[in-house]
């Protein structure tokens, strides 16, 4: 079973703890929830939707259809055709919480319970109360015995910096890698680690290399055009072999593109960015379990070898809520080694600056070498995921969030779904498989399928158009049309 | 003085009678006569230019970081281990173009390191373009028609700022020598431009004979506004008197200990990796 549930209002009315407190209270219930929320780039009065799609079974993407339509704003009670519409514009988010519980035949008193941890709780009890009272639609839905926990891509990014033993965290406002930010800071007391602002991306890359050289283990967080500032910094930390963690959060680009949308657009400079050639690690996590996993390994590669390893995430990973039972399996890595010399030119073992040929040679050969045990080191880990029919011939291609839409949208369907965690250094599993392959379908939410082109550089297998699923309108993937599209291909 | 000798031994490659060797030297002879001078108590990032080269030879932990970037390197460096005292190196290209940004910031979050700007007038590692301190009417191959930016004062941007330690010194080894040491007393950012002819491209032959101590002048380096005063009498453009000396120090509370956990590593003379999880 799946229900949807789409929550309209203008941001200041509180679609967003409306829609954590129904998701809270589902998770407890034992059941599995996905909560993803669109919204402007505007404090007040924009227009807020927020998707939640409950079901018995896991669930990690939305559909397109709605079940239950609550209205906080009647100027949009028109958007979408519902059986069941909740709509009194004269009431708080919290009066809709309770009409949802008393619907779903959910006692009120865990309501009460998840209001203690918000602002307000005398008012909020009061009109949830009301809500409650006044409901008269049933779809009841038993507790099942489930043992469910629920966060967003960002808490989990940031819990599994803390669980590394990330010491200092450094970033520049901007959406969407900003959770992560809030988050850290949020726990630096207790953690006692430190979280910092400073007055631009090219500051907050650089004091992470400083910070990193003299002995914390670094982390930053920024989003597109932040990372694009920080580029020429990134080629720092690879000459001088500084290890540093980097969040990147996409966002549609170019430019300021679409500040509160979701895109996979930012692989290429992920992959690319920075002058030179040198060592970088790029990981793509695809729910909030892999965001704490890729993150751990993030720093031990970071820290073994001394380079910039890159976390690639995007909106919709960052800001949807999951649920899940699973633990994440952490990876160790190492605490930064102590002060010496580092330079930004090519440099001597005493870390002075040279020029001299033989010199120069060596340290490329050393560095080539480096990017081979980085590359032999990474089978260590699951660089791939294998989801779905596992005997099939046909294959669907995906990487980081698109993944929920991909598994809930691939059930039944005569394909096996890979998914690559790592895309540098990439996996040669990878390459096996695809080639083996009747069928390739790529699913991403770009416009140019980044991903197709890197597995055409690196293995030659070049995906046919026709077989390429894009997405670029600044929104995620729904599982149901994904499922149509899915289908049409494998025809 | 100590028996220890902080040169890396690299042979120089700055051209013979540059005045880095001046500043080089009073750096170094400054450090050896400090209290109970220890190398591991100490760390230093530099930049790109003929300054950078100072990273090259004087044997001390820390990075030749990227142009412009020196400070929020060293600010890094600082939070990465508060126990370590971060000097910094900058060429006037490095500090005041490229690096503006991180100049005013650093000046505004009193971090408790010493920042040093070797100010030639000139982008001499490039060969000889202007920079945002050179005088008008210079001229390279790039500006044929001259320089017509009027150029930037550093000690009135500093001061206004809030920088809590403010200094300019010519590049002689007794005023470096003296300058940082005064630098590294001082609790807080202190900012050292050290004005420096270029023998190759902006000789600037009259500069030190223009130059008159502050401190024998009477100066209250106290005084915030008789610091603005004295900061307007030399423009960078024209050669007129030039105050050398410290015009402004006043201490205000440092960046390391508005936070718990700085002054935690500082009081506890540890490192992050001494914290226990």
């Amino acid at each position: 079973m799946k229900i949807n549930i789409l929550i309209a209002g203008h941001a200041g009315q509180g679609p967003n703890a409306l829609s954590k407190v129904v998701g809270s209270m589902l998770v407890k219930w034992g059941y599995y929830v996905f909560i993803s929320r669109e919204y402007g780039s505007v404090i007040r009065g924009g227009q807020n939707f927020n998707t939640i799609t409950i079901s018995d079974e896991p669930v990690m993407s939305n559909e397109s259809k709605t079940d239950i339509f609550v209205v906080l704003e009647s100027e949009f009670k028109d958007i979408k055709k519902c059986g069941i519409v909740l709509i009194d514009e004269k009431k708080s988010n919290m009066y809709f919480a309770g009409r949802i519980i008393k619907l779903f035949g959910i006692d009120f008193s865990i309501l009460e319970e998840e209001l203690k941890n918000i602002k307000n709780l005398e008012e909020n009890i009061i009109s949830a109360k009301k809500g409650y009272d006044e409901e008269k639609i049933r779809i009841p839905l038993k507790k099942l015995k489930n043992n469910l926990s629920a966060m967003d891509g960002s808490t989990a990014i940031a819990k599994g910096a803390i669980k590394s033993g990330v010491d200092v965290y450094f970033a520049y406002p901007m959406t969407p890698s900003t959770g992560v930010l809030g988050e850290l800071a949020q726990r630096q007391t207790e953690n006692n680690h430190l979280v910092l602002e400073l007055e631009g991306e090219i500051a907050v890359i650089n004091a992470a290399i400083g910070s990193a050289i003299t002995g914390a283990k670094s982390m930053v967080g920024t989003s597109g055009g932040g990372f694009d500032l920080m580029t020429e910094s990134l080629s720092l930390a690879g000459q001088a072999e500084v290890p540093v963690v980097i969040y990147l959060a996409q966002r549609p680009g170019p430019a300021t593109g679409i500040a509160t949308g979701t895109g996979q657009a930012d692989l290429n400079i992920a992959l690319n960015a920075g002058h030179g050639e040198f060592s970088r690690l790029v990981v793509a996590p695809g729910d909030t379990t892999e965001c704490q996993e890729l993150t751990s390994q993030a720093f031990y590669f970071s820290q073994k070898y001394k380079i910039p390893a890159i976390i690639i995430s995007d909106k919709h990973l960052a800001e949807s809520i999951y649920s899940f039972s699973e633990k994440p399996i952490m990876t160790k890595s190492q605490k930064p080694t102590n002060i010496g010399r580092y330079n930004s030119y090519e440099h001597d073992e005493s870390g002075a600056a040279t020029e001299d040929v033989e010199l120069i040679v060596k340290n490329v050969q050393e560095r080539l070498k480096k990017h081979a045990a980085i590359g032999k080191d990474s089978l260590n880990f699951e660089t791939v995921k294998v989801y779905g029919d596992k005997k099939s011939k046909n294959i669907v291609l995906f990487w980081g969030s698109t993944k929920g839409a991909v598994i809930d949208a691939s059930k039944n369907i005569n394909a096996k779904l890979l998914q690559p965690l790592y895309l540098e250094p990439f996996p040669k599993s990878l390459s096996n498989k695809i080639k083996k392959a009747k069928k390739v379908i790529i699913v991403e939410n770009n416009s140019t399928s980044q991903l197709s082109e890197l597995i055409a550089k690196k293995t030659g297998f070049i995906v046919s158009d026709k077989n390429k699923i894009l997405k670029y309108d600044g929104r995620p993937f729904y599982s149901d049309e994904l499922q149509a599209e899915l289908r049409k291909r494998l025809k | 003085m100590t028996s220890l000798n902080l040169s890396t031994g690299l042979k120089s490659t700055w051209c013979p009678g540059c005045f880095n060797f001046q500043i080089l030297t009073g750096i170094k002879k400054s450090l050896l006569n400090q209290p109970d001078f220890r190398k591991e108590d100490y760390a230093i990032a530099a930049g790109i230019g003929c300054h950078g080269k100072i990273f090259d030879y004087l044997d001390l932990n820390g990075i030749n970081a990227l142009h412009g970037r020196v400070l929020p390197t060293m600010l890094g460096m600082k939070i990465g281990n508060p126990n370590l005292n971060i000097i910094g190196f900058s060429g006037d290209g490095d500090a005041y173009a490229e690096g503006m940004e991180h100049l005013i910031h650093a000046a505004r979050y009193n971090s408790d390191i010493k920042y040093v700007v070797h100010n030639n007038q000139v982008f001499a590692l490039t060969v000889g373009q202007p920079t945002p301190t050179t005088e008008i009417g210079y001229k390279d191959k790039t500006t044929p028609l001259g320089e017509n930016i009027y150029p930037l004062n550093p000690i009135k941007l500093m001061l206004s700022a809030g920088a809590s330690f403010v200094a300019r010194v010519f590049a002689d080894i007794n005023q470096i020598e003296w300058v940082l040491s005064e630098a590294l007393k001082h609790k807080g950012f202190a900012f050292v431009e050290i004005l420096q002819p270029c023998i190759i491209f902006h000789p600037a032959k009259e500069l030190k004979e223009k130059t008159y101590s502050l401190e024998q002048a009477g100066h209250d380096k106290t005084s915030f506004s008789d610091a603005m005063k004295k900061a307007e009498e030399f423009d960078y453009n024209m050669m007129m008197k030039i105050p050398i000396g410290i015009f402004y120090q006043k201490e205000r509370e440092i960046f390391e200990d508005k936070f718990e956990q700085l002054r935690n590593l500082k009081d506890k003379k540890i490192s992050w990796r001494d914290i226990k999880r």
